[in-house]
């Protein structure tokens, strides 16, 4: 079996970037990514056979895509498009560091062995349990984005957006480009809330003026259109009736409760990183801020505490694909230094542009996270609501579980919940709900979130048929 | 769902079965969009019998796991959203093997 010099766990802009070092730098490198193309859910591609001359044409893109098309052309790189990574096994003494456990998204298993890996994961709207988000036409905004930009649809017609998360006010842009109708994009918190928070980072976001700039120009394409946006205006529940999904979402508005109709709703209260993989080797990671979630730790050149183990992009916590660019570049130059095929001296003066610009982007991110911060706008699920989707566990059932773990001893994980009321067992690999779970152990336990164990992780991180196990063992 | 039309040319459709009705998809577009073209957000029923939809469409929740075989072969459940469609590609919403 051929042995990589470099696998890299997502074709996103973090793991484009990292090939583009690892390839530059002479080393044997494949991508391996769970969509048939490259270019990770922020440069997400039609596929091959559609014609779409306007994709993503925007200022905002241009880097990426340049990145994406010198990459994608590099003969020399190893696309596994279309297959899962569902488990990473070390192995420091052999000639492979690393084995990992491959599915194909369309089935069947198979293996790959690499030297050393990356990942680049990226990362995963936080899904957010309020009363009636399980009908079908209530959706993350990332799956509303990709359908546009990938697929090309509109999964709905007329659309409410609801959050706390900027994003909300490109993809409202990006629906009205696309012939859709935006009813509403409602902004839990006020407008005061987000200009004292932008306030207070400007000095260090001004910096970096590019982002700040497309914001401003996607408010004037939404007035012109002629899009409400509401501030201090949270949803409290979706509703509908019978097969047809949603059918209205209700606000808090000014004047008491206001229905909003739509046939799609798409919720954006941040993101949270991709890190079961990282996890699942046992490498470091820590609560993130704000949104939640695990972020892989690691040191200034993008190395992991487990050798051999290189995580960049939102996996190390979410903060825009500049910034997965700059973080992978890093994390492609330390691989080549420690392969061998790059001096320390050599790789050490390659990296000091991405580390300048993603010191530079910091400023934005901070203003970013403060001005979305999600935590003190989280709907409130009522006990019937589902918390865990994939096993159909209500709120309820996961308070009633921490209050019986409570009343054993205050020091227990989302593991413990899991066993007592199935939260987490289901397909999902409880990606959906640990964030929620943990909330509200933190909550239960007057503790900081770091400070609950979340869910182990276990193989395999994304689901598969029993049957492609035994045959493969067969 | 609404496809796109301007700015954007596709391959010519071709034929899926879904639930044993015949919806007519573009190659490229993923299971779940074919769901979709077939005038339903329903995807499954949970355990209480709700129409349940896909969700987050990056293949990280599984809410848009269905049911697909093409043409003879044996059943297998994958998500939607990350399978393109391919000629005599049967889709089913509901567990084939426990059908009446």
């Amino acid at each position: 079996m051929t042995v990589f010099d470099i696998a890299i766990v997502g074709g996103g802009p973090a793991g484009l970037a990292a090939a583009e070092r690892t390839l530059a730098a002479g080393l044997s490198t494949c991508v391996i990514d769970e969509q048939q193309r490259p270019g990770g859910q922020i440069l997400r591609q039609p596929p091959a056979g559609f014609s779409v001359p306007g994709w993503l044409s925007g200022a905002p893109y241009r880097k990426g895509r340049a990145l994406l098309d010198k990459v994608s052309d590099d003969a020399k790189l190893n696309w596994l498009g279309g297959h899962s990574v569902l488990g990473i096994t070390p192995d420091p003494a052999g000639e492979a560091g690393f084995t990992l456990a491959l599915s194909g998204t369309m089935g069947g298993v198979s293996e790959v062995q690499a030297k050393r890996v990356l990942v680049a994961g990226g990362c995963y709207d936080m899904p957010v349990a309020l009363p009636g988000w399980t009908l079908p036409g209530v959706m993350s905004a990332g799956a509303v984005q990709t359908m546009v930009k990938a697929q090309q649809v509109l999964p709905g017609q007329r659309v409410v957006l609801f959050g706390t998360h900027p994003l909300m006010i490109v993809l409202a842009q990006q629906i009205i480009e696309a012939g859709g109708q935006v009813e509403a994009v409602c902004f839990a918190q006020s407008f005061a809330q987000m200009a004292k928070a932008a306030l207070a980072h400007l000095p260090r976001a001004i910096t970096m003026p590019a982002p700040l700039i497309a914001a401003a120009g996607g408010m004037a394409v939404l007035r012109r259109a002629g899009v409400q946006v509401r501030y201090g205006a949270p949803v409290l529940r979706s509703e509908g009736e019978g097969l047809g999904g949603v059918e209205q979402v209700v606000i808090a508005g000014p004047k008491g409760e206001e229905a909003i109709a739509c046939d799609l709703a798409a919720m954006c209260y941040g993101f949270l990183p991709q890190a079961d993989l990282v996890r699942q080797v046992g490498a470091g990671v820590r609560w993130s801020n704000p949104a939640g979630g695990w972020e892989a730790v690691h040191d200034d050149a993008m190395r992991s505490t487990v050798p051999g183990l290189y995580v960049a992009g939102e996996t190390t916590g979410v903060a825009g694909s500049d910034a997965a660019m700059a973080e992978g570049a890093i994390a492609g130059l330390a691989i080549a230094q420690d392969a061998g095929v790059l001096t320390a001296r050599d790789a050490s003066a390659a990296m000091r542009g991405p580390r300048s610009a993603r010191k530079a982007m910091q400023g934005f991110i901070d203003l970013l996270r403060a001005v979305g911060d999600p935590r003190p706008w989280l709907p409130a699920a009522s006990a019937e609501t589902l918390l865990c989707r994939c096993e159909d566990i209500p709120a309820g059932a996961v308070d009633k579980a921490i209050a019986d773990a409570l009343a054993v001893g205050p020091s227990f994980g989302a593991s413990a919940i899991k066993l007592r009321c199935r939260a987490g067992m289901g397909l999902c690999q409880g990606r959906s709900c640990e964030h929620a779970v943990i909330r509200r152990i933190a909550a239960a336990r007057s503790c900081a979130e770091e400070e609950v164990d979340g869910f182990r992780p276990r193989f395999p991180a994304r689901s598969l048929a029993i049957a492609d196990l035994l045959d493969d063992a067969g | 769902m609404k496809r796109i039309e301007q700015g954007v040319t596709r391959p010519a459709q071709i034929a899926v079965e879904i639930d044993g009705a015949r919806v007519m998809v573009h190659p490229g577009e993923t299971v779940a969009v074919a769901v979709l073209a077939s005038a339903s957000q329903r995807f499954r029923d949970d355990r209480s019998g709700a129409a349940r939809g896909m969700f987050c469409n990056m293949g990280t929740c599984s809410e848009c796991t269905v049911w697909a075989a093409v043409g003879t072969s044996p059943w297998r459940r994958l998500r939607g959203c990350l399978v393109p469609v391919e000629p005599s590609l049967r889709i089913s919403t509901r567990d084939p093997e426990s059908r009446p």
